[in-house]
């Protein structure tokens, strides 16, 4: 059976690559992927501990945080279209209308 | 029995100005007989409460408890009582006037409705029971009469003499308001233990008190309070705005500016005689601006061609009698109250018959100008006539009331000479008594007397505003002699009701009563009545048909001194031109700069620094999401950071 370490680890790498992604990009598409590697590594820890703790409690979280998940993909890519048709672009530090 | 209806007074006159302002343009001739029907039951009834106290010279005093310590009542003493009859038979014939003098304009439902809230507060301020319910009522009838002045506010100088009569009344009433104030706090001080109902500012714990009050302090109060009445009373210097207050319709000056309101100043000294003997430094300036006003108003109607604005110098003269009357208490104690009521009574019998003729004139012959007049008498029998028995009461001839009431007056100012008071309100006041006769003449011959000056329009006035004349013109001529002994009598021995120690005020005051009797010359009887028939004959002599000299012989055109009676002694000039227009100009400027500068200011710096740190704090929410993750995450590094340093220190 594959240690538990090593699932913490892959799941800690891939919020880590997430997170680098979400800072350091500006494209709409690419932020809301980095989202989504983000929510990916906690539905991994959340079903690693619920296998190694003998839990099914943990997967049927995983499962309802994936649909969740894609109901606000659907909606985010909604909205990077519609923002593509006002603005024609998706680079969100151009969209600043609102701002100071 | 009658006395515990006395709050319907008022309170009827109150019923008639509701009924009149909602109802009254529905109603025939806008409601003005109810207006009439209210006073006249208030007549009535004033004068069932006198029959009532009158035989055993009782008063009436019924009083509630308002708030904290005031309280509203409602007291009939002689000097309340006889307010109130004339107040209410004066103001009924008014009224009935009105009723034809009106007759055919828009605003009439509005004329009776301020008309009767006028009446109400006129008597309500007579009978109240203290100073504070009386000041209320002196306000609502400032307000009537702004309202009244200002009753054809479409002309812009009716709308502009309304005001001024309200903002220079206001000089006098913040003087009042400060005199009760001063008062208020001097009896609070006493920490009197007062006695079940009563309350600190009505007028018998008022009297009860003057003896403890600091004597300087009663000077002062005695001196705010005559200040307000120098603003409703007219006297100099603010009787400015009454020769104004008469663009109000005729009535209206009849009413209001001639024998109701403009009393109530001397209501207000004969109110609080007690309090003005106790400081006769007070009494004396009443004295002195009362006479001084008698003269210096007279001489201003002397020169006037505007039939109303002769009247309006003559009450304001006749006001300074009545003031100069109360003042010369301070010689001869309470009996000058008696005296100076008995003029203000009289007085506005005349006085409201003198406006009402002339209004009668000014009725049929559409304008105001005596020059345009003459030979009135032809077509206005009754009028003419009336207005003769107004003017003989008013030059004092022989036997009329003006005769008993001024004389008196006259004879008061000789005996305050003769106790060395000072001779010189006596040469004003018999000065004034000269020139009352002649300017009430002239007034008289130009207008009725010799061949008509222009094309107006001859007709005689309605019986409805003829009977009033008739029923003012019999009292006018025969009220003086019958009730004179008894009037003096009854109203100047008003504060023995209160038990009030005229000696013991007099010791305050430092000065005694008791003075030797004074011999006086057989020329200082005469001279009234010479002053009276004097006057009579020199107008005659210069305006009648039996015109012996021209007035263009003694004066012209260029002559300085006419040019300045004409220009009221260039008080317009004063008063207006200089005082309002460049010194109260001048510092509303200055603190207009000081309410820009300093204080808007501080304001709009305070302001600034503000918006200027918030300008540059805004530029913190850059909006771009990276920015608030990096500082998120930021955050939530150093925090757990923390947290494990703070554990493994609690490990340690």
């Amino acid at each position: 059976m594959i240690p538990l370490v090593f699932y913490v680890l892959l799941a800690s790498a891939m919020f880590a690559i997430g997170l680098y992604g979400l800072l350091t990009q500006r494209n709409g598409i690419k932020l809301m992927m980095c989202i989504e590697i983000l929510l990916n590594s906690a539905i991994i820890n959340l079903v690693a501990f619920s296998a190694y703790l003998p839990n099914v409690n943990g997967q049927v979280f995983a499962l309802f945080a994936i649909a969740i998940a894609a109901a606000e993909a659907a909606i985010g890519f909604a909205i990077m279209i519609a923002l593509y048709r006002v603005h024609g672009t998706i680079e969100l530090d151009k969209i600043n209308a609102l701002r100071w | 029995m009658y006395q515990d209806y006395a709050y319907l007074i008022v309170g009827l006159p109150v019923l008639a100005f509701v009924l009149t302002i909602f109802l009254g343009w529905r109603l025939p001739k806008g409601g003005g007989f109810l207006t009439v029907l209210a006073t006249f039951a208030g007549f009535i009834l004033s004068f069932q409460i006198f029959r009532e106290i009158y035989p055993n010279n009782e008063i009436v005093h019924q009083s509630m408890h308002w708030f904290a310590s005031f309280n509203v009542g409602i007291l009939i003493d002689p000097l309340a009582i006889v307010m109130l009859l004339m107040v209410t038979f004066v103001c009924t014939l008014i009224h009935t006037y009105a009723l034809g003098y009106m007759e055919g304009d828009p605003g009439m439902a509005r004329y009776f409705a301020e008309a009767s809230l006028f009446t109400a507060a006129m008597l309500g301020l007579v009978f109240s029971d203290n100073l504070l319910q009386l000041f209320i009522f002196w306000e609502l009838v400032g307000l009537c009469s702004y309202l009244l002045i200002g009753f054809w506010y479409r002309k812009p100088s009716a709308a502009s003499a309304a005001k001024k009569a309200f903002l220079v009344t206001r000089v006098g009433d913040v003087m009042f308001l400060a005199g009760i104030v001063i008062l208020y706090t001097n009896m609070v001080k006493l920490n009197l233990v007062l006695p079940e109902g009563a309350y600190l500012l009505q007028f018998q714990t008022i009297y009860d008190s003057l003896a403890l009050i600091p004597p300087d302090q009663l000077t002062w109060i005695a001196l705010l309070l005559f200040g307000g009445a120098v603003g409703k009373s007219g006297q100099f210097p603010l009787h400015v705005w009454l020769p104004d207050a008469m663009e109000g319709p005729t009535t209206v000056s009849a009413m209001i500016h001639a024998a109701t309101m403009v009393t109530a100043g001397v209501y207000l000294v004969a109110r609080m005689f007690p309090l003005f003997y106790a400081a006769p430094d007070a009494l004396m300036v009443v004295a002195y601006i009362g006479a001084f006003t008698a003269l210096f108003a007279a001489t201003m109607g002397l020169v006037m061609f505007d039939i109303k604005r002769v009247l309006a110098y003559s009450t304001v003269s006749q006001l300074g009698y009545m003031m100069a009357g109360l003042g010369f208490g301070a010689a001869v104690g309470a009996t000058a109250v008696g005296v100076s009521m008995f003029h203000l009574i009289g007085h506005s019998f005349f006085k409201a018959l003198l406006f009402l003729c002339a209004g009668s004139v000014i009725h049929a012959v559409a304008t105001n100008d005596m020059r345009e007049m003459g030979g009135v008498l032809r077509s206005m029998k009754w009028t003419g006539l009336t207005m003769l028995a107004g003017s003989l009461a008013l030059a004092g001839f022989p036997l009329t009331t003006g005769f008993f009431s001024k004389d008196e007056i006259i004879i008061l100012a000789f005996e305050s000479g003769a106790f060395g008071f000072g001779w010189i309100p006596y040469l004003f006041v018999i000065l004034a008594a000269l020139l009352t006769a002649i300017y009430t003449f002239r007034l008289w011959f130009l207008t009725f007397d010799g061949e008509p000056r222009s094309d107006y329009h001859k007709h005689e006035s309605p019986w409805i505003m003829l009977g009033p004349l008739v029923v003012l013109a019999v009292f006018a001529l025969f009220m003086g002699m019958p009730s004179q002994g008894a009037f003096y009598d009854y109203v100047g021995n008003n504060f023995d009701h209160f038990g009030v120690d005229f000696e013991e005020l007099a010791y305050i005051g430092g000065h005694h009563v008791d003075h030797p009797y004074v011999q006086k010359p057989l020329i200082f009887w005469l001279l009234p009545i010479i002053a009276g028939v004097g006057g009579l004959i020199i107008a005659a002599l210069f305006y009648s048909r039996w015109k012996r000299f021209d007035p263009s012989m003694i004066t012209s055109e260029k002559d300085p001194i006419r040019k300045i009676l004409l220009k009221a002694y260039y008080q317009h000039e004063i008063y207006t031109l200089w005082f309002a227009e460049k010194v109260v100009y001048g510092l509303a400027l200055v603190s207009n700069m000081i309410d820009l500068k300093i204080i808007d200011g501080a304001v709009n710096k305070i302001s600034a620094v503000l918006v200027g740190v918030g300008g540059t704090l805004r530029k913190l929410q850059t909006g771009v999401i990276q920015n608030y993750i990096t500082a998120i995450v930021l955050g939530l590094a150093v925090l757990l950071i923390l947290i494990q340093l703070a554990t493994m220190e609690v490990a340690i």
